[in-house]
């Protein structure tokens, strides 16, 4: 019987069916807890995303631009919400750009000057006042994040943390004008969930800007 | 209905291949010509993973404007390639056929539109809307498959021989087998890759074929070219 369900399976021994069954019902039972944080996480921080979206939109009007940062996993998760921005699925595209996306910018800064400072050194670099810097984690607690955050601080630049757990430093620093947090200790999850954070953000940002438009036309 | 059924079997048998191609050796080439960023984090994931005490496994990110070319002189039989982009993903099709011919173990990862059936040795797919690229939808995908290739690993089962090369009778028993064409001679004579290595194949039947067309090969000979996908 098990030959006819998984006819590439000869050979592997009798109790691969049910590991097979174990391995499906584990990932339903994931999903269905990523599914459950995510939808916790965005009823929860709704006020805080809606004030987010406030601020970033009044900085997109007036010219500012989006230097999101992370690292490892969160480092792709910051490109993908530069790349949402910069090349939305819908709607305008704007500025914003991720400060872990070049290697050797990323590699010369940590060999040189020490990894701590490998987006502060890019702020300083590239970032202006009226700008925005967005760092993502799941520690809440990544050095090089919190002395981009000091960094940005100090130059009028609107800073906006994603973290996990229970925010870690990134929530208590008060360099940090906003940070949204992911109640859970799965590195997995967390991430899951903060690109749900993200796209809610976006949205809500391009609600605010299409609103702002239709009063001035 | 089956327990493998679904998003969750689909997911369980791919993590089982998985952990037998590491197993056996085998590394992860991540390639997203669209969405790098996702093969990024694939790699990320396996060669450093989140939780202690889980094994680093070889996975590298292919970024290339032509994955094709650059996977060629690297990628070996039993390797691994995951692919991570929407149905539309330019070139994707042609990469994932030319790395089964090479004779690595394909996986598509994605959501949307989904792709035709036997695109990839394992479609694994996600329900999602336009922003499923950003909202966490694909990430969970590949995170779930990492997990469970992990599980996999502490499985006794995982670890008997994987007889995917098989006996194969000379003569008529072997079935079409796809190869690349390397270099051709002027008799019709070429040398072809498949997933067991180079062969000698004798094209005079297809006659003319160049260098990267892909040919069905039965008993030393070239049965047909293979089309554009």
């Amino acid at each position: 019987m098990s030959d006819f369900l998984y006819p590439f399976l000869e050979g592997v021994g009798p109790d691969v069916p049910a590991l097979l069954a174990d391995l499906a019902t584990s990932a339903e039972h994931k999903a269905a807890v990523s599914n459950r944080l995510r939808s916790e996480t965005l009823e929860r921080e709704a006020e805080l995303l809606a004030t987010i979206a406030d601020a970033m939109a009044a900085r997109f009007r007036a010219g500012g631009r989006l230097f999101t940062f992370g690292n490892g996993g969160s480092s792709t998760d910051a490109a993908s919400v530069a790349v949402l921005f910069a090349s939305p699925p819908s709607g305008d595209a704007l500025p914003a750009r991720c400060l872990a996306d070049d290697t050797a910018v990323l590699s010369a800064l940590g060999n040189d000057v020490g990894f701590e400072l490998v987006f502060s050194r890019q702020l300083i670099a590239h970032a202006r006042a009226g700008d925005i810097a967005l760092g993502l984690s799941t520690s809440g607690g990544s050095r090089n994040l919190l002395t981009a955050f000091q960094e940005a601080r100090q130059r009028d630049i609107l800073t906006i943390g994603l973290a996990g757990y229970d925010g870690g430093e990134m929530a208590r620093s008060g360099d940090v004008d906003h940070c949204l947090v992911v109640r859970s200790d799965s590195v997995h999850r967390i991430q899951e969930t903060q690109g749900a954070l993200a796209v809610a953000l976006w949205s809500a940002v391009h609600e605010r800007l299409a609103a702002a438009e239709a009063t001035r036309a | 209905m089956s327990a493998t059924d679904g998003l969750g079997g689909d997911l369980a048998i791919a993590a089982f291949a998985l952990a037998r191609r590491f197993s056996a050796g085998a590394t992860m080439w991540c390639v997203g010509p669209v969405w790098t960023e996702h093969a990024r984090h694939v790699a990320v994931e396996f060669v450093h993973p989140v939780i202690m005490g889980k094994r680093a496994l070889p996975a590298l990110t292919v970024d290339s404007a032509d994955p094709v070319a650059a996977l060629r002189p690297m990628a070996a039989s039993g390797d691994v390639l995951v692919l991570v982009g929407d149905g539309a993903t330019p070139g994707a099709r042609d990469l994932l056929r030319r790395a089964a011919t090479w004779g690595l173990t394909t996986v598509w990862c994605g959501a949307g539109e989904r792709p035709p059936g036997g695109s990839a040795d394992h479609v694994l797919w996600a329900h999602g809307g336009t922003a499923a690229r950003h909202d966490g939808t694909v990430v969970r995908l590949y995170h779930l498959l990492w997990e469970l290739t992990h599980v996999c690993f502490e499985h006794a089962a995982v670890l008997t021989p994987d007889d995917r090369a098989g006996e194969v009778c000379v003569t008529c028993s072997d079935e079409g087998r796809p190869g690349e064409v390397l270099s051709v001679d002027d008799e019709g004579m070429a040398a072809v890759r498949t997933s067991s290595g180079v062969e000698r194949v004798d094209t005079t039947i297809v006659s003319p074929v160049g260098t990267g067309d892909l040919v069905l090969i039965h008993a030393g000979t070239a049965i047909a070219v293979l089309d554009e996908p």
